[in-house]
């Protein structure tokens, strides 16, 4: 006997979660990493913070509404998502997700209020119940794929610091852009910017193609997942994220921070929050594109 | 109780009577299929084989749809039986990403998740699920788990090649296949190329998800 064909077969479902998806994990990670490297700088520099006091809210607010709207988006029955809160399955990642995220917008909501009235004590006083936050909301979406026992490469343990990576990168490349574009961030703290955008971009690819090797030991299931995105339908974007999130902000951030030539950085960062999408897309449609049955 | 299924593939002919009772009894839409019979040709002539494969719900002990559904749509019945709700499901999907044996879809009419529930409106009321009703060879055989006199729980005593989909995934099934074969039960050991066969179209449908 040699090989086998399938000859007779139903249409299988192939990409079930698409570019929705996508956007609401890239999303999440410039609102939560906004809210991790501001939070940082407020720390660092108590004396030089109002540029992040302003930006952590709004960056974090715009952007966690995205990824709120785009969930919302992908359900097929949008006005039903209410139910998640009424009738909660908290063995789901989903449902603590859903929780731990609405809990982290009451939370921005407070620093935006801080911000407009000036009153720094109610940011100050959420700190810490914030980081909590915005922690769990970078890595819920983890344990959401982790839960997704149909989809090798999903599953890997990495991917809870793969998102951490992401929010890190993202958070740090807004910043960049708002300041360079506003021009109100001083060179140390541009410099610092910029440092933390090519260490997150250098240690996330690192990640990347550390999963993409060790992957293929895992099982048959994740070696062909892996194919797919390394030489098949899927690689255009795999590769083109990794040019565009890593390798270009690594190469223009460097330059931008060794020579203080900031306008590479604009440039670098933009190109981390594009490449960063395409990645994210990558990682999400490969595992979809192999049938299950 | 619990209920369970097994497929003497032996027996199956690749007839769909099953499918189609499947349909009719459900009303499953033309695009969807809650149970499938897949053919699969082995081998080069003269030596080759063709192996039906009919495929359903699993209806898992450690069932991941039931653990990823956000809001209990998919829920347990006492008789083991992984239940949906379509009133209460929000189509997220994350069913369809988690089930490993693609046993779930999104119902284009009502918009909620479904799936093959081993006719539990059927078997409320004393009733066999249709396919097993209409197989006419009597490859699938289906009943209680823990009675051992039922003729499933036999079965699984005097045979010695039972196999499951995926036992790595540590999901533990309650459907099992007599007389299988790693070609028949594993997708990635057959190729799958996308067109027209002997007998039909091979696709995969374009992304379903978002609106």
């Amino acid at each position: 006997m040699l090989g086998a064909e399938v000859t007779f077969d139903v249409a299988l479902p192939k990409v079930v979660w698409g570019w929705l998806v996508s956007t609401n994990m890239w999303a999440k990670s410039i609102s939560t990493g906004a809210f991790f490297i501001g939070l940082y700088f407020i720390k660092k520099y108590p004396d030089n913070d109002a540029f992040f006091r302003k930006w952590l809210p709004l960056l974090g607010l715009v952007f966690i509404g995205i990824t709120l709207l785009v969930t919302i988006l992908d359900l097929h029955h949008e006005f039903r998502f209410w139910k998640i809160f009424l009738f909660a399955h908290f063995t789901s990642a989903v449902t603590i997700g859903a929780w731990v995220v609405s809990g982290y917008v009451l939370i921005l909501l407070a620093a935006f209020w801080s911000w407009v009235t000036g009153n720094r004590k109610i940011f100050d006083r959420l700190v810490i119940p914030g980081f909590i936050l915005a922690f769990f909301s970078t890595i819920y979406t983890a344990g959401i794929l982790a839960q997704s026992t149909a989809r090798e490469v999903w599953t890997f343990p990495a991917e809870m610091i793969s998102m951490l990576l992401s929010a890190t990168l993202a958070g740090s490349a807004a910043y960049l852009i708002v300041g360079l574009i506003y021009g109100s961030l001083n060179e140390k703290i541009k410099k610092e910017l910029s440092y933390i955008l090519f260490g997150s971009a250098g240690l996330l690819a690192a990640m990347f193609i550390g999963e993409l090797v060790f992957a293929k030991m895992h099982s048959e299931y994740a070696e062909k997942v892996v194919e797919i995105m390394a030489f098949g339908e899927v690689a255009p974007w795999f590769w083109g994220g990794m040019f565009l999130a890593f390798i270009v902000p690594m190469v223009l951030v460097g330059i931008a921070a060794e020579k203080k030539k900031f306008e590479y950085a604009l440039l670098g960062s933009l190109s981390a929050l594009v490449g960063l999408w395409l990645i994210k897309h990558a990682w999400l449609i490969a595992p979809q594109s192999l049938p299950l049955s | 109780m619990r209920l369970g299924f097994l497929v003497d593939l032996s027996r199956c002919m690749g007839c769909m009577a099953c499918a189609v009772s499947c349909k009719a009894e459900n009303n499953v839409p033309l695009e969807s299929w809650r149970l499938r019979v897949k053919y699969i040709d082995q081998g080069e002539f003269p030596e080759t084989k063709r192996h039906y494969v009919p495929l359903r719900c699993n209806h898992c002990e450690n069932a991941p749809c039931e653990r990823i559904c956000p809001v209990s749509a998919l829920h347990y019945l006492p008789n083991g039986i992984v239940n949906v709700d379509h009133d209460r499901c929000i189509g997220c999907a994350s069913c369809m990403m988690a089930c490993p044996y693609n046993a779930i879809y999104i119902d284009p009419v009502t918009n909620s998740a479904d799936k093959c529930t081993y006719c539990a409106h059927r078997i409320e009321v004393g009733l066999m699920p249709a396919c097993v009703v209409a197989c006419p060879t009597h490859a699938n055989i289906f009943g209680d788990l823990d009675d051992p006199e039922s003729e499933i729980s036999k079965y699984l005593q005097e045979h010695r090649d039972v196999m499951v989909r995926k036992p790595e995934l540590n999901t533990k099934p309650k459907h099992f296949y007599v007389r299988g074969s790693d070609v028949a039960l594993d997708p990635l050991a057959s190729e799958r190329p996308e067109g027209f066969t002997l007998f039909t179209e091979v696709k995969f449908l374009e992304h379903i998800g978002g609106h």
